[in-house]
């Protein structure tokens, strides 16, 4: 029970801090890309604590209530991660965070929030049957949706679930908003849709978009871990190779539109998913 | 004591309805419809604690009296089929009425079954959704029909005839459950159909009758697949105790002979369930008054088809026929989540919405583990309260804005605050976790792996539910920066059911583990023996392994303390964050917003104000009926010959 | 020095709001995000929503018609906030000033913080003007209620 606990306050300290490391070296590494010397790694913790400070204003009362959501439900995935819990049920709770996510920037009657939402709707669409389907395929590998029986096992998922895996990068850029899937509200391009998404927030509000991001993605870099948890290093250096592969496709791939999105990632990854779950059931079977 | 309790059930509602339909007065009405509804609801809490007993009425010779009506019902659908020249009323009528006429008649069949009311936990649990659920949403009516016909300014009120339908509907839905013979289970199924065509019918608009006749003829159709087995079963196991529902399901029928009338069994739930290609008579049936959907889409009627198909299952389980019962509720879950979103009226969605989550009830039936099962009966249970609650609110959202369509709710939220909370409520409690239907789907998701077919299904209808409900969702609470809302006051009849069924979602939805412990483990063992889910007190559920896994755990889902962080997230944000008006600024408009806090006006070109609109995406070019019915009634009906043929020859 | 205050000024963002400019001093704002000057690195960003932003980049003389425009701009921008004039036209009107349309410069309209001349401004002043307005943002109150 202790120990529990202090893995949650470790993970609720920690991961915010290597999710704004790992954007400021987004940042970094793309202005190296693109020939510039760009801001230091940690800039992403001076824009949270600036826009912390600053002056509190609002559209309405709503967008603030799924804000919050967004966060607890985003932080609470985060925990159903490290304390190994249930994977389905964390895909579910992602799932609820993104709907916060999407109703927080439907309750204003803001043309930009609004259109931003239907396209995050989109991308809800877009990721979600491949995290559904990376659930059913641990199970099919373990015959347990616990993340806790990922780690007893020696074989890693990758071997078995190597199909997934591609499908689950593919939606990764998705889900990190990086280019050419970045729709809804993109990093690196400010004036696009004036952000989408998060168009009426400011102040501290943005600034609690910016933690979730951040928790957001330690999570999804966490869940890639998984294909590989022993030992576990292996896992977060496939990790991070992922997340330096997302940096690169941004910064070669134009942008798609929505339906481009969600035609590609349910033919890819679709397909890849219902074929790796139909090998494992018929090489493994159910009894 | 116990013959008192099943008299209650069926012929309360009777009495209750003919004193509505004799007495014209709103006050006496209500009163008799409140206290009915009351004593309905305490009658089915007694069931729970009497526990399963049998019973055989006795005294008079209700065998009889039921063949009778049999025929006064069909003979009314045959002077329907021919008085609105449909002929399909009329043809599946007469498929009714030959066949059961040479049978009673011709073949002297003669069917007599002691016991014939079986109760069990499976039906306990089900009066209780019906006596409950239907019984609050009766009283919500009340009002509800009051404020209608001042809306259409009716002549001569008709609301006697409306309640009276109503009323008789929970009798009949209570008998539906109980009968053990196969006979009397055919009237009461009768008797559903019969009120759920006056209740369509009711405002008698010709796209009301019209609807009306469809539902009709659906279920007659789903009417007569039952005759056929009914006839097929006498007549292949030779007696009348072939139909007793306990004797085929407990398996002292045995052979190949009875997957056939399973199946036609079936296939009658699936008409009664409006499972594809069968769902347009339950969107059809939109016309009617919102209680009656709320009743027919929560409580009663479609409820009565997936308890068909779920209390066979027993006889259909492990045969190929239980796979493609499972694949055809699967296929019919994705469709019809697919094509909700193309749907512009709040009560359309609500309605594929509902086809949907009995696919997904219809599929668990037909994975059939005990898992699965248990799956099943709670999402009966938590889809009753969510979808009743749901329906009620589209009522009184339509009872205040006077029109259906999504896009004239947009901006609900500063209008009727109070019905906008509870509707959001009910929302997410469709779809998202901790709420009871999300608890159901994970269930049915981790059971789902014994028909992979049906777990990709699962995935992408899942999936799909979350765009249709926050598009929605997300229409209602589009306002304008403003601070305080307008208080917004709800006549009693309106906001009891509607508090009732919201503080039942939590309770429940809190309360599973206890629950499931003390009473819908044993109504699944009616279905299937074994247990796969324990239980945590109120903390957890922990599902053990199947026969794929007998080491370990499959999974743990967490009740209270979900629940516990859906208040941090969202409810302790609503109580305690404030907002200043000075905070407030209008939306970003490129700076050309007219300047005024509340206005959704800009500058357009030579400064003419403008009022700027937003407008939900329902793609319907790619997802609307027109695109999609013609591609998903055709894969459904083939998968229904499959059903019908495959899996009934190859066991 | 506070760490919110010295997060403001490493991060300032930037809104630019063009009134009626030549696009002299557009070009040359455009020019500072460019490999050669990369104002990302002192953290700015031009962003294209006031309510992100801490500073106005302006340019142009204000009209009749971008007076309105710019006010409401200015009230959607959260404070602590800095207003900066680029160029000879948004400080005083420029060459424009006498226009039947034209009202002068920005301070005719919102309080102006810096002013950066020049016709155009170059990269050099519009970072030199930007680093002078951050002293300012640091001193600031951010609950300026």
């Amino acid at each position: 029970m202790i120990d529990q606990l202090i893995t949650v306050i470790v993970a609720l300290i920690v991961a915010p801090l290597i999710g704004g490391l790992l954007f400021g070296f987004d940042r970094k590494i793309t202005a190296r890309l693109q020939g510039r010397y760009g801001p230091p790694i940690i800039q992403p913790f001076y824009d949270f604590f600036k826009l912390l400070g600053k002056q509190h204003i609002a559209v309405s009362k709503l967008q603030f209530i799924w804000i919050y959501g967004y966060l607890t439900f985003m932080v609470v995935s985060l925990l159903f991660l490290v304390l190994k819990l249930d994977i389905l049920l964390l895909v579910f709770l992602l799932g609820f965070a993104g709907v916060c996510f999407v109703l927080g920037a439907f309750s204003t009657k803001s043309p930009y929030a609004h259109f931003g939402a239907n396209r995050e709707l989109l991308q809800i669409l877009a990721y979600e049957p491949v995290l559904l389907f990376l659930a059913l395929g641990v199970y099919a590998q373990n015959g347990s949706f616990l993340i806790s029986e990922i780690f007893k096992q020696d074989k890693p998922l990758l071997f078995t679930l190597w199909p997934l895996f591609i499908a689950v990068l593919f939606i990764l850029t998705i889900k990190m908003r990086k280019s050419p899937f970045d729709i809804s509200t993109s990093h690196h391009a400010h004036q696009e849709i004036v952000r989408g998404t998060v168009t009426e927030y400011s102040g501290p509000y943005y600034a609690l978009i910016q933690l979730v991001e951040w928790y957001e993605l330690v999570l999804l870099l966490g869940i890639i871990a998984l294909f590989w948890t022993n030992p576990l290093w292996v896992g977060i250096l496939i990790a991070l190779g992922a997340f330096i592969l997302e940096l690169l496709i941004d910064n070669i791939a134009a942008r798609l539109t929505a339906r481009w999105m969600v035609r590609l990632s349910w033919s890819v990854g679709l397909v890849l998913g219902i074929i790796n779950i139909a090998y494992l059931y018929l090489t493994k079977g159910v009894a | 004591m116990e013959s008192w309790m099943m008299a209650i059930a069926i012929l309360l509602p009777l009495v209750a309805g003919i004193l509505v339909f004799i007495i014209r007065q709103y006050h006496v009405q209500s009163f008799i419809v409140v206290l009915t509804a009351i004593i309905l609801a305490v009658n089915s809490i007694l069931f729970l604690q009497q526990g399963p007993f049998t019973y055989s009425p006795g005294g008079f010779n209700w065998g009889l009296m039921v063949t009778i009506l049999d025929y006064v019902i069909l003979l009314f659908y045959l002077y329907v089929g021919i008085s609105l020249r449909n002929w399909l009323v009329l043809i599946f009528a007469l498929t009714q009425l030959i066949p059961l006429a040479w049978w009673e008649f011709g073949m002297k069949a003669h069917v007599e079954l002691t016991p014939a009311f079986v109760v069990d936990h499976l039906s306990i649990v089900m009066t209780l959704v019906i006596s409950i659920i239907g019984s609050l949403i009766c009283i919500y009516a009340l009002r509800y029909m009051y404020d209608h016909e001042h809306h259409t300014k009716l002549a001569k009120s008709r609301q006697p005839r409306f309640l009276f339908w109503l009323v008789i509907f929970l009798g009949a839905m209570n008998g539906l459950v109980f009968a053990n013979n196969l006979v009397w289970l055919y009237f009461f199924w009768e008797v559903t159909t019969l009120c759920c065509f006056q209740l369509i019918a009711h405002d008698l608009t010709k796209e009301a009758i019209n609807n009306a006749a469809r539902a009709l003829w659906m279920n007659s159709l789903g009417g007569t697949a039952f005759v056929f087995a009914l006839i097929f079963l006498y007549v292949t196991q030779g007696g009348a105790e072939a139909l007793s529902v306990q004797n085929i399901i407990s398996g002292h029928i045995t052979g190949a002979v009875i997957i056939l009338p399973v199946a036609l069994l079936c296939f009658t739930g699936f008409t009664k369930a409006a499972q594809m290609p069968f769902q347009s008579w339950l969107l059809g049936a939109m016309v009617a008054p919102t209680p009656v959907s709320a009743l027919l889409h929560s409580s009663t009627m479609v409820k009565a088809g997936v308890y068909l198909v779920l209390r066979l299952a027993p006889a259909y389980a492990g045969t190929h026929l239980s796979t493609i019962i499972a694949i055809a509720g699967a296929f019919t879950f994705f469709a019809a989540s697919g094509l909700a979103i193309s749907q512009t009226t709040g009560k359309r969605v609500l309605a594929y919405s509902t086809i949907a989550n009995l696919g997904l009830i219809i599929a668990c039936a037909g994975i059939n583990t005990p898992l699965a099962i248990a799956a099943a009966i709670l999402l009966i249970i938590f889809h009753a309260i969510s979808k009743g609650l749901l329906f009620l609110c589209a009522g009184t959202i339509e009872h205040q804005i006077w029109s259906r369509e999504i896009e004239d709710m947009e901006g609900l939220a500063a209008k009727a605050p109070l019905t906008t909370l509870i509707t959001t409520v009910g929302i997410l409690s469709m779809f998202l976790p901790p709420f009871g239907m999300l608890l159901g789907k994970w269930l049915a998701l981790e059971a789902a792996y014994m028909v992979p077919l049906a777990a990709i299904f699962f995935v992408l209808a899942s999936t799909l539910t979350i765009v249709f409900w926050t598009k929605w969702l997300g229409r209602l609470l589009q306002v304008l920066p403003k601070i305080g809302w307008p208080r917004e006051k709800l006549s009693l009849s309106y906001s009891v059911p509607l508090w009732l069924l919201l503080i039942g979602i939590f309770v429940i939805g809190m309360g599973v583990g206890p629950i499931y412990q003390n009473f819908i483990l044993s109504a699944t063992n009616n279905v299937i023996t074994g247990n796969q889910i324990i239980p945590i007190g109120w903390h957890s559920l922990i599902l053990t392994g199947t026969a794929f896994v007998e080491k370990g755990i499959l999974g743990i889902f967490l009740v209270w303390p979900l629940f516990l962080i859906l208040a941090v997230a969202l409810l302790l944000p609503l109580l305690f964050i404030g907002l200043k008006p000075k905070e407030l600024r209008p939306v970003y408009l490129c700076g050309e917003q007219t300047g005024d806090l509340d206005t959704d006006e800009w500058l357009a070109e030579a400064d003419v104000k403008t009022k700027f609109q937003l407008g939900g995406y329902y793609y319907q070019k790619v997802l609307g009926e027109k695109t999609l019915d013609p591609w998903v009634n055709t894969i459904a009906i083939v998968i229904l010959v499959i059903m019908l043929g495959y899996g009934v020859i190859i066991k | 020095m506070g760490l919110i205050e010295k997060s403001r000024i490493k991060s300032p963002w930037i809104l630019h709001f063009d009134n009626s400019s030549c696009n002299g001093c557009d070009i040359e704002i455009l020019a500072c995000l460019t490999p050669l000057y990369d104002v990302e690195r002192f953290g700015m960003v031009n962003m294209g929503n006031p309510k992100h932003a801490d500073v106005l980049l302006i340019t142009g003389p204000v009209n009749r018609r971008t007076a309105r425009v710019l006010k409401n701009l200015y009230a959607q921008v959260p404070d602590p906030k800095i207003v900066i004039a680029v160029g000879t036209c948004a400080s005083s009107g420029g060459v424009f000033h006498n226009c039947y349309n034209v009202l002068g410069g920005v301070d005719k309209v919102i309080p102006v913080d810096v002013y950066i001349p020049g016709c155009a401004a170059r990269p050099e002043a519009i970072i030199d003007g930007v680093v002078l307005a951050l002293q300012k943002l640091a001193s600031l109150r951010g609950d300026k209620k």
